[in-house]
């Protein structure tokens, strides 16, 4: 121990020094790889080009394209961003660090009433959510909700919106039913706990409580509203003026992306699995899991943007007071990247030859 | 000094098989046993995590609470020191004390968007106000005759601020960078859920989504506690020093 014999403020001055300067070497070498040989990159932004996304199954199609397109061409131009919930992703939009991001379609709608520059380019998916109970409750149709808490991942979500529509249509006025907000990763220990009786996000985290064995499903998206929609993906309307060609190549290779996950149920499960472990952090049984059990639970094909489908999504989010009608399908989208689905091709590339 | 280790380590001892107890009865499948921790605390070890994230969250705790004492010191004894001063400064000092640095997340993400800065400024913003009004007040309180002798002798403003003013108020500084240090070291899980992609803090967050890995959260949580208990074994030893000693041995 040299502390105690120390006696001057200069050597207290010199060991916290050398310590600031061993910490901040052993993180730059260890963290934020400062002394790794650099990728030269084939993009002429200076800045990557960040696309945020949360580890769910509705942004699949993120962290897909990224390892595809290394895997192919040994770079990629975008980097994706990891975010652990929606407030820290929706913040790091509007502070102009993401150019592009995965995001809740009544979210990017509501930030665009609120003037921040957003368009919806493409969407993330469709279905993908489900509504869970705990199997010990008594809760066996839509109906029987009557009085119970709901837990819903974000007031913006659409989530949210496809509780509201299957409650009116069994004939639930919303005001019988207790909504609350939950960040979905703490919702299956909720329902375990019975913190609350019924829990809707998307995947995998509604997979995970019916896996586990606690959960039992009341519906799936398509049980309700058919081609449901959660996430959509969405650019900033500067970088769509300075760099329209990225974000060409940007949603060229989500839709591309899309198409190959449809493609074969092999190339879901090694989605799962380079997934996993690369990018979400999970255990892979539980996306291989959700991407097959049933296999449309959660659907990556039919992705442009169409009028009708947002002029639902407005019609439920103007009831629930959470858009204001100020703008339209117009304001917030450019669906000048992909004309029909019909001309994407998927991927051309094969994960098993690579390993 | 035996039973200095014996005690903790006997309660220690209750408290491990009072949790695995707990967990057995209740046939919890989701609450992580004592040895599920330790083999996820052994998993982060084999993926080279451990010391990354150990390394990423003293990195931030280590520049942001330097720059509170950088700060938080000199201003806190100039505002003691000069009663216009303090007296314009305090009631916006009072007012920022109390906000918690959650609050500040989403302003630390517009500032400093979302790499090391955002977290450093968080734990800056926390263990600031404690630093600095320890320091106003010990330079308020200071034992008038030491001031008076100090000005008999005739020295500068300048050498009465250093060789006066400024020893008499060490030992209650370093008691409040005790303090400050442990609200530090507290703030690191809030501070790093912003996307940074390592961290103490970041591991229980990024366990959370990663379905049920209970055993990472509770290992994250006992990795905090530990190095804090590190840390601030350290920081005592500074209350040991012969300049601050008669400042604690004269309360005893």
């Amino acid at each position: 121990m040299l502390l105690p014999l120390m006696s001057s403020g200069k050597t207290v001055g010199l060991v916290v020094g050398l310590w600031l300067i061993l910490i901040s070497l052993l993180h730059a070498t260890l963290n934020l790889g400062a002394f790794a040989p650099k990728n030269v990159g084939t993009s002429a932004l200076k800045e990557p080009f960040r696309v945020g996304f949360i580890p769910v199954t509705c942004h699949l199609t993120c962290p897909v394209t990224d390892f595809i397109n290394k895997q192919m061409t040994g770079s990629s131009e975008f980097e994706p961003v990891r975010f652990q919930g929606w407030p820290e992703l929706k913040d790091a939009f509007i502070s102009g660090y993401l150019p592009a991001t995965f995001i809740l379609a009544p979210l990017a709608m509501r930030m665009r009433e609120d003037g921040v520059p957003i368009k919806i380019v493409y969407l993330g998916h469709r279905d993908g959510t489900a509504m869970v109970v705990n199997r010990e409750s008594q809760i066996y149709q839509i109906e029987d909700l009557r009085g119970k808490t709901i837990a819903v991942p974000n007031r913006f979500s659409n989530q949210k919106l496809l509780a509201v529509k299957a409650l009116q249509d069994h004939g639930v006025p919303i005001d019988q039913v207790k909504i609350v907000e939950m960040a979905p990763p703490d919702m299956p220990a909720a329902l375990f706990s019975k913190a609350v009786d019924a829990i809707t996000s998307g995947e995998p985290f509604m997979g995970q409580a019916e896996m586990d064995g606690y959960g039992r499903v009341l519906y799936l998206t398509k049980d309700v509203w058919p081609g449901f929609i959660s996430c959509v993906l969405a650019v900033r309307e500067d970088a769509i003026r300075d760099h329209r060609d990225v974000v060409q190549r940007l949603v060229d290779g989500i839709a591309k992306s899309g198409k190959w996950l449809d493609e074969k149920m092999d190339h879901r499960m090694e989605a799962a699995d380079f997934v996993a472990q690369y990018y979400y952090n999970q255990n892979p049984r539980l996306l291989r899991f959700v991407l097959s059990k049933p296999p449309d639970r959660v659907t990556y094909t039919n992705l442009a943007l169409r009028r009708n489908d947002f002029l639902e999504i407005e019609k439920l989010a103007r009831q629930t007071g959470i858009l204001r009608g100020k703008v339209s399908f117009d304001d917030y989208t450019d669906t000048s990247f992909v004309s029909t689905d019909s001309s994407i091709q998927p991927f051309a590339w094969d994960y098993a030859k690579t390993k | 000094m035996k039973k200095g280790i014996l005690l903790p380590l006997a309660v220690l001892v209750v408290i491990y098989f009072l949790w695995d107890g707990a967990v057995l009865v209740s046939k919890s499948d989701i609450f992580p046993r004592p040895y599920q921790v330790f083999l996820g605390v052994v998993e982060l070890v084999q993926h080279g995590l451990l010391l990354k994230y150990v390394v990423a969250s003293l990195f931030r705790v280590s520049v942001g609470f330097t720059l509170a004492v950088l700060v938080g010191v000199p201003l806190g004894l100039l505002l003691g020191w000069f009663k216009p001063a303090f007296l314009a400064f305090n009631p916006i000092i009072q007012i920022l004390r109390p906000i918690s640095p959650i609050a500040w997340i989403p302003l630390a993400i517009l500032w400093f968007k979302v790499d090391d800065r955002a977290p450093i400024f968080l734990i800056f913003l926390s263990s600031v106000f404690p630093i600095m009004v320890t320091a106003i007040a010990a330079v308020q309180n200071i034992q008038p005759v030491y001031v008076r002798a100090g000005q008999n002798f005739g020295v500068s403003q300048f050498d009465l601020f250093r060789r006066v003013i400024f020893p008499a108020c060490l030992p209650q500084i370093i008691t409040s960078l005790r303090i400050a240090l442990g609200i530090a070291w507290l703030v690191v899980v809030a501070a790093e859920m912003i996307a940074v992609n390592s961290g103490l803090g970041y591991l229980i967050i990024d366990a959370r989504n990663a379905g049920k890995r209970y055993d990472l959260v509770v290992a994250g949580m006992l990795l905090i506690g530990v190095i804090g208990l590190a840390l601030d074994f350290l920081v005592r030893r500074l209350e040991s020093f012969e300049e601050v000693k008669w400042g604690y041995s004269q309360r005893m």
